[in-house]
């Protein structure tokens, strides 16, 4: 179908953007890359009078180094994030999961920040920015604010950013010379994940001193593997070693069954795929 | 394609009863939902449903057809169209109050039919996302029902005395449990509960302001039974999921 008539307005800065966003309110809709947005438009789930893009504002672009983390600009395409040096170096679980992220074109189009704002539950960012600590940088008319990876995700589909505030940049500590892996099940390879795993494992070869794992669509948000975390520390980096800590990877989880599979195949999925990506973090 | 919800409101039966009968705004629990008119057994409405990058406004009309006192059991049968074309939803909905040592149990079945692309969803998210809907319902119906008991002596806060109690009134005083006319357009604020039996005349005006304190102002209209259009409506959600690559 075509989208119902709406205007376009692509302002240069942030100040622009929020005051468009002002201006039109609930009937506008920002768009980033719009490989979310535009499908619901055509399908007419959506008719927004106003779209505002905020591909022109190139501040929005690029990760920077700021000390001790990585800051990722909302409107770095998932291209860029994937293939940007900062980022392997000292975020590489972020990487990890981009690289399997949807398909080549959706990777150039689709930016970081708009999938993080969109916040699909089985959306393969969620997990390894909430593992990692993330925090984001949401910019509004008072100013900005940070907001941590807890409590950014606040439901399906629904963050904390406010209806006139617009998130500009992905705070990423630094998690240099971790051994990261993203592990994903899917039945078709550019599909969303029934569930992956994202994990990040400081280890000296043989024993694990700290994990850090989250969860991809075992929720309505993406979920931190905490029981697992605290099972490994100190774990042997063996597959006997690190089993009984992976099989809490479901704990506290409240996953959704549908026609992938119910609520407890998920649950057991989590367990082995969670083995799996430690296993592989760790280069096991 | 049928849903169940079970909740359970710490009130006694014949009170909760009362309050889906007395206090029609119950429908304003769900989000987005508001009735154009009602007319006899039969309301129209809309409900808007925002979820993430979806925004439907859906159309429909829903008729109360059955109702019984005394086994607290009501049916109301609704049909609704997106506005712009998404399909049609029906969804019948019986919802029965079962009497558990004080409280009450409130069982909800939704038989769902569904046209147009919705239909090719599956249950299991359109289960998540009614669970999500609903949940939000229930919360809302129970801070209705429990909020006066704990909040008895509290001086009223920002509402308007007069116009509720003569709002209020003049819904619960519908002797028979069929929905008065709403009063005309203008919000008021309504109470969380009303006492078990339908009040013939308003309410000492303190108790009304203890109530009135509780809640946010709601309109003081008579549409409790779109509860069913609202559950019926979840569905055209779904399509979203589809589109998801």
């Amino acid at each position: 179908m075509i989208p119902t008539q709406f205007d376009y307005v692509a302002p240069t800065s942030i100040q622009d953007a929020l005051a468009a966003l002002a201006e039109h309110g609930d009937d506008a809709k920002i768009i980033a890359g719009g490989q979310s947005l535009l499908p619901v438009l055509r399908m007419r789930l959506n008719a927004p009078e106003m779209v505002i893009h905020l591909g022109k504002i190139d501040s929005l672009r690029a990760a920077r180094d700021d000390g001790d983390a990585i800051v990722i600009g909302a409107m770095t395409t998932h291209h860029d994030v994937l293939h940007d040096p900062l980022v392997n170096e000292h975020a590489a679980l972020i990487a990890k999961a981009v690289e399997h992220l949807a398909d080549a074109q959706i990777r150039h189009r689709g930016t970081f920040g708009g999938a993080l704002a969109h916040a699909d539950p089985a959306g393969d960012l969620g997990a390894p920015t909430l593992a990692l600590g993330a925090e984001f940088v949401i910019a509004g008319s008072g100013g900005t604010r940070t907001v941590t990876a807890e409590d950014y995700f606040v439901d399906l589909f629904e963050t904390a950013i406010g209806e006139d505030e617009i998130l500009t940049e992905i705070r990423v500590p630094k998690h240099t010379g971790w051994g990261v892996h993203y592990e994903k099940f899917v039945r078709v390879v550019h599909q969303w994940p029934i569930v992956a795993v994202a994990a990040a494992v400081k280890s000296n070869g043989s024993t694990i001193s700290e994990a850090k794992i989250g969860l991809t669509n075992m929720g309505n948000t993406p979920v931190r593997a905490r029981g697992t975390e605290a099972g490994l520390a100190g774990a042997e980096l063996t597959e006997d070693g690190v089993r009984a800590a992976c099989d809490r990877a479901a704990e506290g989880t409240n996953p959704p069954s549908d026609l992938n599979g119910d609520a407890d195949y998920r649950r057991h999925l989590a367990t082995v795929i969670t083995r799996r990506a430690v296993l592989k973090a760790a280069h096991v | 394609m049928e849903l169940t919800h079970r909740f359970t409101v710490p009130t006694g039966v014949e009170e909760t009863w009362a309050h889906f009968e007395d206090i029609a705004s119950v429908a304003e629990c769900f989000p987005g939902a508001a009735v154009t008119s009602v007319e006899g057994d039969t309301f129209t409405g809309t409900v808007k449903v925002k979820l993430g990058p979806i925004a439907l406004v859906y159309n429909g009309s829903g008729t109360f057809v059955e109702k019984d006192e005394e086994a607290h059991r009501f049916l109301v049968d609704a049909k609704g169209k997106d506005k712009r074309g998404n399909g049609t939803a029906g969804a019948k909905v019986m919802l029965t109050m079962n009497d558990n040592s004080g409280s009450t149990d409130v069982e909800v079945l939704t038989d769902l039919a569904i046209t147009g692309k919705p239909a090719q969803f599956g249950r299991g998210v359109m289960q998540d996302v009614s669970d999500k809907l609903l949940g939000q319902f229930v919360s809302c119906l129970e801070a209705r029902l429990t909020g006066p008991v704990t909040s008895d002596a509290e001086p009223a806060v920002g509402m308007t005395p007069e116009p509720p109690v003569a709002a209020t009134a003049a819904v619960s005083t519908s002797p028979d449990g069929a929905l008065a006319t709403p009063p005309p357009t203008a919000p008021a604020p309504t109470r969380p509960v009303a006492a078990a039996p339908p009040a013939d005349k308003p309410r000492p005006e303190d108790d009304s302001l203890d109530l009135g304190a509780t809640v946010l102002p709601i309109l003081a209209r008579a549409y409790w039974k779109p509860v069913a259009g609202v559950v019926g409506v979840l569905a055209l959600l779904i399509w979203w999921f589809a589109a998801r690559d």
